[in-house]
């Protein structure tokens, strides 16, 4: 197999690769110049056809998307979700940090294609340093005249703001993303209207994510051909793969989607193996949210329809964390159940409560106090919840019961074990404790 | 109108309105919390989702659809199909209700709410008999948020009914939601008081024992409460509500719906207006003077004696030095019978309308709303029924005086017999109107507690308070609302349409309807009075 040449990526490790001089020099805002001389519908068109899948978890093609906005509007909000929450998940991190102008210059391809004014980054609160880098690079365009009005001296005006989120994982969900854009509490919103018929501020607004957005000026300059022939057929284009956990090399990477897990883990350029003395025992290979895999079911591919043949939700975020053979899969259980007990909303009933139950269950069984019933409610509680098709306004109940249903399923055998040697009336004392 | 199919029925509803309210108004109980028709859908409590049929994404066909949807959210659309009645439907509600009483403090023994709860009620069809949650519940805390409510957050469901309600009918926007997820608690904004005009409503729609009005709490169990519907008659919008007493007594005001009028809200001004009903000052029983004698003589005679005075009176004085004061706070049968009375024995007798007591401005809700925007007003002028007096008087003829020319008037002796009635529910004689009385050769005065009228007057009648009569008012925009009486009055009291009924000549007993077809025959507006809609009986 030929080395994949890094193209999201291309940039990282070169010096000085924020400044725009830099960018530049290495090919970067030509792009934008060819999209600008095209007619914004050719742009669309051609993304479309790359099959440009969304980066940011579901995997919506995102020309389709941009397809959806109302022929007659006559403003278009464009929001870029750069609120990168999903645990264990730094991609957009290293794209901001290291390319932020292949982001600005994919913002204004797509601002163009969707005929919007207004670019709202939505960054997530906890970036701080990646927000100052960001801000810099934006203001070096619009001194370039790169944003603001008549860019590129063309007709097309785009403004770009940052907006930075206040650390919830809730609004990297499009419309939770908008709520908190306009101020308000991040509760995702009732659909219909969708985003891009009704989105921020009452407007028509297209929502992606970063990485999707830095994939949009390589589709345009090298042609969707190119581009879809990255990869397998539904999985186009470059993708950048986070590992983290005991493994040689954590860190993000670059690969078409037709790696394996076990590959992500393994190769050099990537993973490169394991710590020495450590082995698999589990890997949540797209963010927490899609579900867990066993040492055994490594062999997965790493692309949009793969993971569902493992009971997982989807591709997810692409990021892998690896929990090696000593570490207790109950602790896991309750790490992973704390999440999404602290981030749901609270607005819908189902995931408000049931994801707190399932963290007070698995905390339990962590301190050592579980029953084997807990495994049972657990399985019964994460399907009461809604799992694909939801029973919530949000997608996030099926992220938070995709991990635990398939960690209690798949790990059951050690479950059970570790409950059953228990020290003997343990259960007892920690319940009435409980009262 | 579309026709929709639920649950194998077709149903007949009217177009633009969710498939949740056109079930409920078919007469379908389908679950519910977080939707309420006044109010914005925000789809989030999850209970009245339903499963509908959709065109197959590759045949086309009709099936049913694998994704429950919310029906409060979904518009009708004619030729539409749903379901609440299959296993999916029931099996989640049940979910639901299993995850809303799981940190729920079950403290029904000592919940103002019980007995009118939802979450019992649903529990009771849909809850298990025991939590499978053996952790620890969370436990919020009982909260002051204002000076007449309570918010008891750990029995809160989160449907943001209250949070709504501030934000779009108040507009005042002093509730919201803070912390996240399972510890989400509705709270005021800080250095905030719920504290607006409207605000007893969010006890109403708090569908949980959540929000508690300070003034009932730990009064009465609600199963004890008997209703009656009624007019509110605080102000002269007229809002419909319920009087929800026990063992004669009223212990609080609830609004009834009210397309044309108040929706479904009432202000608070007329919620708590009604403590005077149980002022321990009250009349309760005829006083009749002359010189220094005074009697408290047996109803049955008090008939006879007013209209003998009275004929006294026209026959030494004449008949145009008779004036009646007509009380805004009458209802439009009880002044009418009192006209009659007094035209025959007098048919120039002047007819005064009672002062029109006016505090403020009219207060419109949203605030700052106007015109179509507004969903609620408080008008300032504090009675029921100043429309209706002025139509009978109007209809009745003959000569009329206005009240501050009245009481000048009487204070040079122009008239030597009177009847005022009062009835006002707060103090309403000032120094000037309470010297008159001592002009008079006569006066009947009708009145609630003792004032300087009452005390000068030859003959004092008890008056009821509006609790304890029936009638209509004539509200501000003209429409005709009866109310019934809820309790009775005071012992020793005769209810004041009875005694004005007797007085007038009748024989029998009062009743609206009677006189109201009386009055038919003068002025038609009374043929037909407004009724507001019953709701449908499984919407909360």
């Amino acid at each position: 197999m030929a080395a994949f040449e890094p193209i999201l990526l291309r940039n990282v490790g070169v010096e000085n690769s924020t400044s725009l001089k830099v960018y530049e020099s290495r090919g970067g805002y030509r792009a934008v110049r060819k999209a600008l001389k095209m007619a914004p519908d050719e742009v669309v068109k051609e993304v479309k056809k790359a099959n440009l899948r969304g980066r940011g978890g579901a995997g919506f093609p995102a020309g389709v998307k941009w397809g959806f906005l109302p022929k007659d509007r006559t403003v278009t909000l464009l929001c870029v979700n750069a609120d990168e929450s999903e645990p264990p998940t730094f991609s957009n991190r290293v794209l901001m940090e290291n390319d932020p102008h292949q982001l600005i210059e994919g913002t204004i391809i797509t601002a163009y294609a969707t005929q919007a004014q207004t670019a709202y980054i939505y960054m997530r609160g906890e970036f701080h340093e990646q927000f100052h880098i960001l801000q810099k690079a934006i203001d070096e365009a619009y001194a370039a005249g790169y944003l603001g009005k008549k860019v590129f001296r063309s007709d097309f005006s785009v403004d770009c703001y940052i907006h930075r989120g206040g650390g919830a994982y809730v609004c990297g969900e499009e419309t939770g993303l908008i709520e908190s854009l306009e101020g308000k509490r991040g509760w995702p919103r009732i659909k219909p209207p969708f985003p891009a018929v009704e989105g921020a501020f009452h407007r028509p607004t297209v929502v992606n994510n970063v990485e999707t957005l830095s994939c949009v000026p390589h589709i345009i300059e090298r042609g969707a051909d190119w581009f879809a022939g990255i990869g397998p057929a539904h999985s186009t284009g470059p993708k950048l793969f986070c590992i983290s956990g005991p493994v040689n090399y954590p860190g993000c990477y670059e690969a078409a989607m037709d790696i394996t897990m076990r590959e992500l883990i393994e190769r050099d350029g990537m993973g490169g193996g394991m710590l020495p003395g450590k082995a698999v025992k589990a890997v949540f290979p797209g963010g927490v949210s899609m579900g867990v895999l066993t040492a055994d079911e490594l062999d997965m591919k790493m692309d949009f329809d793969d993971p569902a043949n493992y009971g997982l939700l989807g591709l997810g975020t692409a990021a892998a964390v690896v929990v090696d053979q000593d570490t207790d899969i109950r602790v896991v259980l309750k790490n992973v159940a704390r999440f999404f007990g602290t981030e749901s909303c609270g607005q819908c009933t189902q995931c408000r409560e049931g994801t707190a139950w399932m963290y007070k269950i698995a905390t339990r069984i962590a301190n050592g106090a579980g029953r084997i019933e807990d495994l049972d409610i657990l399985l019964e509680t994460a399907r009461n919840m809604g799992m694909m098709p939801g029973l919530s306004i949000c997608g996030l109940p099926d992220g938070a019961t995709y991990p635990i249903e398939t960690i209690v399923k798949k790990f059951r055998g050690e479950l059970e074990e570790a409950i059953r040697s228990q020290p003997r009336g343990r259960v007892e004392k920690v319940l009435s404790a409980a009262g | 109108m579309a026709k929709i199919i639920i649950d194998n029925q077709e149903v007949e509803c009217r177009d633009g309105i969710s498939v949740l309210q056109a079930a409920l108004e078919a007469g379908f109980d389908v679950p519910h919390y977080c939707y309420h028709p006044s109010l914005s859908v925000v789809a989030s409590c999850r209970l009245c989702l339903m499963e509908m049929k959709m065109p197959h994404p590759k045949t086309q066909e009709l099936v049913w659809s694998p994704k429950l949807v919310p029906s409060c959210q979904t518009p009708v659309k004619d030729g539409m199909e749903v379901r609440f009645d299959s296993e999916v439907v029931q099996k989640n509600v049940k979910a639901c209700m299993e995850f809303l009483l799981l940190n729920h403090p079950l403290d029904c023994p000592v919940c103002d709410q019980a007995g009118e709860c939802l979450l019992q009620d649903y529990s009771y069809r849909f809850g298990n008999a025991e939590s499978r949650m053996v952790d620890r519940k969370i436990s919020n805390p009982k909260k002051d948020i204002g000076p007449k409510t309570l918010m008891y957050s750990d029995r809160c469901i989160l449907c943001t009914r209250c949070v709504r309600f501030t934000e779009e009918i108040s507009g005042t926007g002093e509730l919201c939601v803070v912390n996240r997820g399972s510890n989400n608690e509705i709270d005021v904004f800080p250095g905030r008081s719920l504290d607006n005009p409207l605000q007893g409503n969010v006890v109403d729609l708090c569908p949980v024992g959540s929000l508690i009005d300070k003034d009932f709490l730990f009064k009465q169990r609600v199963w004890l409460l008997e209703s009656t519907p009624s007019i509110c008659p605080g102000c002269a919008t007229g809002c419909s509500i319920r009087i929800d007493h026990a063992d004669n007594r009223v212990y609080r005001l609830k609004p009834r719906y009210n397309p044309k009028v108040n929706d479904r809200w009432i202000c608070d001004e007329g919620r708590f207006g009604w403590k005077y009903v149980h002022d321990k000052r009250r009349i309760v029983s005829p006083i009749v003077r002359r010189g220094l004698e005074q009697t408290t003589p047996n109803w049955a005679e008090i008939p006879e004696i007013i209209r003998f005075r009275f004929e006294e009176q026209v026959r030494e004085q004449g008949a145009d030095k008779v004036a009646v004061v007509l009380s805004p706070f009458m209802a439009c049968e009880e002044a009418f019978l009192l006209i009659r009375f007094i035209r025959r024995v007098a048919p120039m007798a002047t007819l005064v309308p009672g002062p029109v007591p006016l505090e403020g401005d009219d207060q419109h809700f949203p605030v700052g709303a106007t015109g179509d925007a507004v969903k609620f007003t408080i008008l300032s002028e504090k009675c029921p029924n100043r429309r209706g007096i002025e139509l009978l008087m109007k209809v009745s003829g003959g000569p009329a005086l206005e009240f501050d020319e009245f009481v000048e008037r009487s204070g040079k002796g122009e008239f030597s017999a009177g009847w005022i009635v009062g009835g006002y529910p707060k103090s309403w004689v000032d120094k000037g109107t309470g010297k008159i009385a001592g002009n008079f050769e006569l006066l009947v005065v009708q009145d609630i507690v003792e004032n300087d009228l009452t005390a000068g007057a030859t003959i004092v009648l008890p008056a009821c308070a509006w609790v304890e009569r029936e009638g209509s008012f004539v509200n501000a925009a003209g429409l005709v609302q009866p109310f019934d009486r809820a309790i009775d009055p005071p012992d020793g009291t005769l209810r004041d349409g009875q005694y004005l009924y007797e007085i007038a000549g009748y024989g029998g007993l009062y009743s609206q309807e009677r006189v109201r077809e009386m009055m038919a025959e003068l002025l038609p507006t009374f043929s037909e009075v407004y009724e507001a809609p019953e709701p449908p009986v499984h919407a909360h």
